[in-house]
């Protein structure tokens, strides 16, 4: 299952632009930049970790590493689903803090040209629309492209992981 | 110093660099010492290391650099010869030396050259030659009572009879066993291209050193044969030729017979040398013999002959010849002797053959991250090593051989792992050594006598540990002086000597390494640590329920401090938390202990190790942690009737007299356990610090040396958890914090209840 997609040699930057790893999440589909994703892995045994928000899955071993696991879904406060063994785990690696994120299932590498992304849209309602960095368009489909540094690093999620972890 | 610096040069400088923060680093305590008693050996040694880094900075045109040590060297020189006496101003003087060179090489290192330093540099060799030129102006001084006259600084050697300890003797052995090393790959790689002039120039600059180094030991023999093949790379480097084409041969005989003085003076004997005359005989047959020379035996005019070698543009045979001052008979006759004196040089110097003989000891700079990254490596074998010999596709299988193979694997693992670690590990001395000046500068300030005795300086502790228990050992002996010592007036009326004492001792104990602050000063006072933690609301009641330990801990408390005035050195009360924070980081902990006016002795305890822990292993239902050993005190299945359960719903256990409370670990990692009832699982009782309290767990599984990972930065610190470890299986186990485990569980509790309040259920 584990499949390397971390692409070692002079034409990377070439080769990584405007490509996106796309998954499935609720029936969406997502992107991440390729340029952050590591590898791809199968869901695995994770270590709970205690007081941490329900989004942090906890910890597993990546080959010797120990890294936090974060349920996407969770993150955007969807509705809870049993892991199958589509269930994967996506490790990016964001400003040297390695990252595995929960998803439904992994699709393709697409490549989604900057003519074809447009801005997120500005929706009040939804407070999580600060981690689109844009919505990729693709044939029919539409591909909501996250932005993997809030997703990890904002405000929000600081606050979240200290008020969680109160009530937990 | 050109603007151009090609990665060479810039290696020398940074080479130099290092070199010369090593040398201050070693300078500063002898400084001081030297204030205390100025033995003459110390007052050499630190001559020693002004002049050389005069002349490494001189060599590499750090002129402001090279301005100041000189000046500083001068005043020693003068000190040193008695026409000086050494004042406590000198001392300073000397101190203000070392923190410019410690400024100038900052400057050096970030930008190559110490021109911004030119400034510092002028007001400190000023004070330097003021320092010098005193006695000369201030010859009215009372003090000195025997006129100067110039005969008066006796005709006696300059080292009178110094003893070298075994200390200078290894560092000696060492300095110059790289300067050999170094003059070594010189000389090879000269004799690969001997028209690098650079290469000579290097080689020289070694082999002076060491001459020097060797003139300064008094190691007679050394310095001889070094002396004369400096001679010989003088020759060279001034371009004349040698009697042979290719001296490298017997300059690196040579310089193999220095390797072999310096095993001898390393195993402690003489620094003799086989031979030493025909070595030396041969080494001066390398040089031609000067012409001139030849010339004056045969009876040509002296004058005639130096004039003529100021002109020397042609042959210096010719010019006599038109100057009529030789006739062409003694020129030619001359001339022979030169070419035989040379062909016979060269039938010496060929049958020559060498002999390695190996260093005793060598030393390599490593780059900090690469022993890192070995010791990470070396980590992820140890676990490696446990899936594979604990594979679960193994189990049940009888495998005899494979039991031996895999045996002797751990073993080697084991030993892999123990010298990856000894290898992160350095002496104290550094640290130590760094607070002499310190204690110096606050006990100058402070106006207090102090004598600081430094033991076990040899104790080694790994690396990251040292440099974080710097700070807080700075602010504790800060402490010490400041507040623990009384001024000297305070110590007579006591009846205690003028001069007060601090100890700092490092040694080995009880798997941990102990570096213990002891003063003999007021100790702490109770009723004043009481009265502050009251005011402050850091206690309820009057505190006469406390233990001396619990009081004393109160000082760790932020904010906290008890000196009635503020001074500059401390009192802020920051500092004493921050010293208790540090120290948690490494897994360490600090006992106090101290006497009303007799004293306070701090004692920090720092794991040998930070990597590595024994742990036991235990399950909660299906999730297994990890409990450091070293916290466990005993582990029981209770009885029903040793639990006790309080009118609040606190659980106690009773372990023989004791009561302590009962901790669930189920509760903190918020699992289902095997059973709730306290008397179908084990307590494990833990100690921390002081307080004591039982941790509820389904069954222990058993105990294993673990690695120490660390939680992602991503999470943070975690309440409970101070890290975790990956198992045999693969699979990651928390290691549980027993410090933060009573505290993470009673906010729980008290969350708990307020939660169970408000929705009126449990």
């Amino acid at each position: 299952m584990a499949e390397d997609l971390s692409l070692n040699g002079p034409d990377n930057e070439d080769t990584q632009k405007d490509k996106y790893l796309t998954f499935h999440l609720a029936g969406e589909n997502y992107g991440i930049d390729i340029c952050y994703v590591i590898e791809i892995i199968g869901i695995q045994s994770i270590t709970e970790v205690p007081d941490m928000p329900a989004f942090i899955r906890g910890v597993i071993n990546l080959r010797g590493k120990v890294i936090p696991v974060m349920d996407v879904r969770a993150r955007f406060k969807l509705p809870a689903r049993d892991y199958d063994d589509r269930t994967c785990i996506i490790v990016i690696n964001v400003d040297s803090t390695e990252v595995g994120l929960v998803v439904d299932e992994v699709s393709e590498v697409a490549d989604i040209p900057e003519s074809h992304v447009e801005p997120a849209p500005r929706t009040s309602k939804n407070s999580d629309n600060s981690y689109i960095q844009g919505m990729g368009k693709m044939n029919n489909r539409v591909i909501i492209l996250l932005d993997v540094h809030k997703l990890l690093f904002s405000n929000e999620m600081q606050r979240l992981i200290q008020s969680d972890g109160d009530e937990e | 110093m050109g603007m151009q610096l090609d990665d060479d040069q810039i290696e020398i400088i940074q080479e130099f660099v290092t070199e010369s923060r090593d040398m201050i680093e070693q300078l500063e305590p002898a400084i001081i010492e030297l204030g205390q008693n100025s033995d003459p050996e110390t007052m050499n040694a630190i001559f020693r290391l002004f002049h050389s880094m005069k002349g490494s900075a001189g060599f590499l045109e750090f002129t402001h650099l090279t301005r100041v040590a000189h000046a500083a060297e001068s005043l020693l020189d003068l000190v040193r010869n008695n026409e000086i006496e050494l004042l406590p101003e000198h001392v300073t003087l000397f101190c203000a030396a070392c923190d410019f060179a410690k400024d100038a090489l900052d400057a050096v290192d970030a930008s190559f050259s110490d021109d911004t330093m030119s400034a510092a540099a002028d007001s400190i060799s000023a004070q330097l030659h003021l320092a010098i030129d005193g006695p000369a102006t201030s010859a009215a001084d009372p003090q000195e009572d025997h006129p100067t006259t110039p005969v008066a600084s006796e005709p006696e050697p300059v080292f009178p009879e110094m003893e070298i300890t075994e200390e200078m003797r290894n560092s000696f052995v060492q300095e110059s066993g790289e300067l050999l090393q170094h003059a070594e790959q010189g000389l090879l790689a000269w004799g690969e291209h001997p028209e690098d002039a650079d290469s000579i120039g290097d080689i020289f600059r070694h082999i002076h050193s060491f001459k020097g180094n060797c003139g300064f030991f008094g190691f007679a023999h050394l310095e001889k044969l070094s002396h004369q093949m400096e001679n010989v790379l003088d020759r060279v480097k001034s371009g004349s030729r040698l009697a042979v084409d290719n001296p490298t041969e017997q300059l690196l005989v040579s310089l193999d017979l220095l390797q072999q003085g310096l095993n001898n003076i390393a195993e402690g004997k003489e620094d003799f040398i086989e031979d030493l005359d025909s070595h030396l005989e041969a080494l001066k047959n390398l040089m031609t013999p000067l012409l001139g020379d030849l010339l004056a035996e045969e009876g040509v005019d002296k004058l005639a002959i130096s004039s003529a070698v100021e002109i020397q543009k042609k042959p210096v045979g010719e010019i006599l010849m038109q100057q009529g001052s030789a006739t062409p008979e003694q020129i030619a006759n001359a001339l022979k002797r030169q070419q035989e004196s040379s062909d016979e040089a060269k039938a010496k110097a060929k049958p020559v053959t060498r002999s390695k003989v190996p260093a005793k000891r060598q030393d390599i700079r490593v780059e900090l991250g690469k022993l890192d990254n070995l010791i990470n490596l070396i980590g992820e074998m140890v676990i490696a090593e446990n899936m594979l010999i604990h594979n679960p596709d193994l189990k049940g299988l009888e495998l005899e051989n494979f039991g031996k193979a895999a045996q002797h694997m751990s073993k080697l693992v084991r030993e892999l792992q123990e010298m990856a670690m000894s290898i992160r590990m350095i002496p104290v001395s550094g640290l130590f050594r760094r607070m002499i000046r310190l204690v110096h500068d606050i006990s100058v300030k402070a106006g207090k006598k102090v004598d600081l005795q430094l033991i076990g300086e040899e104790t080694e502790i790994d690396k990251t540990v040292i440099e974080t228990i710097t700070d807080p050992l700075v602010h504790l002996l800060r402490n010490s002086l400041d507040h623990g010592l009384e001024p000297p007036a305070e110590r007579m009326a006591n009846g205690k000597s003028e001069k007060g004492t601090v100890k700092l001792s490092a040694r080995h104990e009880e798997g941990e390494v102990w570096v213990t602050i002891e003063d003999d000063g007021r100790g702490l006072n109770r009723e004043k640590i009481l009265e502050k933690a009251i005011s402050k609301g850091l206690i309820e009641g009057d505190g006469s329920d406390l233990t001396e330990k619990q009081i004393n801990n109160l000082i760790f408390a932020p904010g906290f401090s008890t000196a009635a005035q503020v001074t500059d050195i401390s009192g802020r009360g920051v500092g004493m938390d921050v010293v208790k924070r540090n120290l948690e980081k490494i897994k360490g902990k600090i006992d106090i202990t101290s006497k009303l006016g007799q004293g306070t002795r701090i004692n920090l305890r720092i794991p040998l190790t930070l990597a590595i822990i024994d742990g036991m292993m235990v399950r909660v239902g299906t999730t297994t942690c990890i409990v450091p050993t070293l916290s466990i005190l005993e582990a029981y299945r209770p009885e029903m009737e040793q639990i006790t359960v309080t009118p609040d719903g606190d659980e106690l256990a009773r372990v023989r007299e004791h009561f302590f409370p009962v901790v669930r670990l189920h509760q903190i990692l918020n699992k289902r356990p095997d059973s709730e009832q306290l008397c179908n699982g084990i307590l494990i009782v833990l100690e921390y610090q002081d307080s004591r309290f039982c941790l509820f767990v389904d069954e222990i599984l058993g105990q294993q040396q673990t690695v120490i990972k660390g939680l992602s930065d991503f999470i943070g610190t975690v309440p409970g958890v101070s890290g975790c470890t990956i198992l045999g299986d693969g699979g990651v186990s928390l290691i549980l914090d027993v410090g933060t485990l009573v505290e993470s569980f009673d906010s729980k509790k008290e969350l708990a209840d307020a939660a169970a309040i408000s929705k009126g259920d449990e």
